[in-house]
C-alpha cells in the first residue's frame, strides 16, 4: 500500500501544485465555509488520483504487480484521510494562531464534524468510484453535494425558525458534534468492504 | 516445472472469446505468442496474471495455481512489460524507482540504476516527455530489477525502430542465459519472434492454431511453387493455404504429405502464419 500511496502523492504534488496551494489558503482562512471548502476538495483528491490512474492505464499494470485488492482500495482511502486530516490540522492551527490576535468566527469544536463530513463523503462515494470509474462517480458526487447542500441548508433554516431565540437547538448541535463522527465511522466501516467488492467486480469483469 | 501451464482456458468478453486455450512454456525457454491485432494475446496475458478471471480452465504460473492465495507471492517473480509503460505520465525514473522499491520485496536499486545508465534514461525527466523507445526501456528496467524468473512481455517491441528493437531483444536473450529464467513475449512483429524464440504459439481469433518449437515448425511445413493442376494432385490435407498469381500457385503444405518429386522450400514464420490465415479464409 505504501508504494501506491507514494505514487499518488508524487502525481498529485506534481500535477496539482496550484490547486493544493489554493486548498491550503482556504484551510487557513478562519471562516467555516472556507474550511468546509478545503475539506471537501481534499476529500476529492483520491478521485483525482484515480482519474490519473485511469488516464495512464495504471490499473492494467497494477493488476499484474504484487498489489492486493486491499492495497489498491485502502491506498485511496488513506490518501483521502490524510488530505482531509491535513486540511483540518491546518485550519485548526491557523484558527488557533489567528485567535491570539483577532476574533475568528470558526470554533475549533466545529472542525471535528467538518473533518468527519469529509470522511463521510468519501465513504458514500468511494464504492461507486471503484465500480463505475471516476467519470460516472464524479457525477454521483456532484449530485450528492447538491443534495447535501440544499438539504442541509433547508434543515438548518427550519431548525433555526423553530427555535425560540432563532438559534440552532442544542439537540441539533449535539447531533453535529457526536452524531456526524459516529455516522462517519459507521459508514466508513461499511464502505471499505463494499469498495473492495466493487473493485474486484470492476477488475475481473 | 513449466514456467506457464494453461489448460483449456476459455473466456468470453462481449463479441470476442478465448476458446479452449492450452499452452505450455517450459522453464528456461522463450515462447512467442503471435497473432494479429485483436487475436487475444493481451487477453491471454491478463488471464495468466490473474488480472482477468477465465470462465473455465486453469492456469499455473511457476508451478502455482494463479487463483490461489500463493499466487500473490509468485507475482514477485514475474517481470511485466505491457505495450505502453502504464506509469502515470508525470512521474520520472527516480520516482518510479522509489515506488517499485516499496512494491517488490527483492527490488534491486543498484540494478535499476545500472539499467537506467545503460539505456541512457534521465533520472528527473518527466515520463511524458520520453520517446516511445525510452518509455519501453524504462518499463524493461523495472521488469528486470527485481530478479524475476519469468518475463511477460506484451507487444514490448511494437512501435520501436529496428535499432532499439534489436537492443531490447539482446537484453531478453541475456536474461534467458540463466536456465531458470523464461520469457513469454507477445508480438505481431513476426521477425522479432523468429529471432528470439524457442517456441512459437499462434493465436488467431481467440483460438490457438499451433504451439510448437520454432525449428519443428519449419520441419512440419513447407512452401511449394507449382501449377494449379500439379497442386491439385497432392493428397487431401497436404495443402493448408494458397496464393495464386499469373505464373502459378504458391502454397503452404505439410512436408510429410508431399511427394519427394515436388521441391519444397523452407518457410519463414511469417509465411506459415499468413498462409494459415489465408487458408482459413479460403475454406
Amino acid at each position: 500500500m505504501k508504494a501506491l500511496l507514494k505514487k499518488d502523492i508524487f502525481v498529485l504534488l506534481r500535477q496539482m501544485r496550484m490547486f493544493l496551494l489554493m486548498i491550503a489558503i482556504f484551510a487557513v482562512i478562519p471562516r467555516g465555509n472556507m474550511t468546509v471548502f478545503a475539506i471537501v476538495y481534499c476529500g476529492m483528491l483520491p478521485y483525482t488520483a484515480m482519474a490519473y490512474d485511469e488516464r495512464s492505464k495504471w490499473d492494467d499494470l497494477a493488476a499484474m504487480m504484487p498489489y492486493t485488492a486491499s492495497d489498491v482500495v485502502m491506498s485511496k482511502y488513506v490518501l483521502g484521510w490524510l488530505a482531509v486530516g491535513c486540511a483540518t490540522v491546518l485550519s485548526a492551527l491557523s484558527n488557533f494562531l489567528l485567535g491570539l490576535f483577532v476574533t475568528t468566527d470558526l470554533s475549533s469544536a466545529a472542525l471535528l464534524p467538518y473533518m468527519c463530513m469529509g470522511f463521510l463523503m468519501m465513504a458514500v462515494t468511494m464504492p461507486i468510484m471503484f465500480r463505475f470509474g471516476v467519470e460516472k462517480g464524479r457525477m454521483f458526487f456532484i449530485l450528492l453535494m447538491v443534495f447535501v447542500a440544499v438539504g442541509g441548508a433547508g434543515l438548518v433554516a427550519g431548525l433555526v425558525d423553530s427555535g425560540e431565540s432563532g438559534e440552532i437547538p442544542k439537540t441539533m448541535l449535539a447531533f453535529v458534534q457526536v452524531g456526524i463522527p459516529v455516522l462517519s465511522a459507521a459508514l466508513t466501516a461499511a464502505s471499505i468492504p463494499l469498495s473492495m467488492a466493487m473493485y474486484k467486480k470492476h477488475r475481473y469483469h | 516445472m513449466d514456467a506457464i501451464e494453461i489448460k483449456n482456458v476459455s473466456k468470453r468478453l462481449g463479441d470476442f472469446a478465448i476458446q479452449d486455450l492450452s499452452l505450455v512454456l517450459p522453464q528456461g525457454s522463450i515462447c512467442g505468442l503471435v497473432g494479429e491485432n485483436g487475436a487475444g494475446k493481451t487477453t491471454a496475458i491478463r488471464l495468466i496474471m490473474d488480472a482477468l478471471r477465465p470462465d473455465s480452465g486453469e492456469i499455473r504460473v511457476l508451478g502455482v495455481d494463479n487463483r490461489s492465495p500463493e499466487f500473490h507471492q509468485v507475482k514477485e517473480d514475474v517481470g511485466i512489460v505491457l505495450d505502453e509503460a502504464h506509469f502515470p505520465e508525470t512521474l520520472n525514473a527516480r520516482q518510479v524507482g522509489l515506488i517499485m522499491a516499496d512494491t517488490y520485496q527483492r527490488w534491486d536499486a543498484a540494478a535499476y540504476d545500472g539499467f537506467l545508465k545503460r539505456f541512457g534514461l534521465p533520472l528527473k525527466k518527466a515520463f511524458k516527455d520520453y520517446s516511445r523507445g525510452m518509455t519501453m526501456k524504462l518499463a524493461i528496467a523495472v521488469a528486470l530489477s527485481h530478479s524475476p524468473k519469468l518475463l511477460i512481455l506484451d507487444e514490448a517491441t511494437s512501435g520501436l525502430d529496428p535499432i532499439v528493437r534489436d537492443e531490447i531483444l539482446e537484453i531478453f536473450s541475456e536474461f534467458t542465459r540463466d536456465e531458470s529464467c523464461s520469457i513469454l513475449i507477445s508480438s505481431h512483429i513476426v521477425s522479432d519472434l523468429e529471432k528470439l524464440c524457442d517456441y512459437i504459439a499462434f493465436l488467431h481469433r481467440g483460438r490457438l492454431r499451433f504451439s510448437m518449437e520454432k525449428d519443428a515448425l519449419r520441419d512440419e511445413y513447407g512452401i511449394v511453387a507449382c501449377s494449379k493442376s500439379r497442386l491439385s494432385e497432392l493428397p487431401e490435407g497436404a495443402v493448408l493455404g494458397t496464393e495464386e498469381s499469373p505464373y502459378g500457385v504458391r502454397a503452404l503444405v505439410k512436408r510429410r504429405l508431399v511427394p519427394a518429386s515436388l521441391p519444397v522450400e523452407r518457410p519463414s514464420l511469417e509465411d506459415i502464419i499468413l498462409f494459415l490465415v489465408k487458408g482459413e479464409k479460403q475454406a
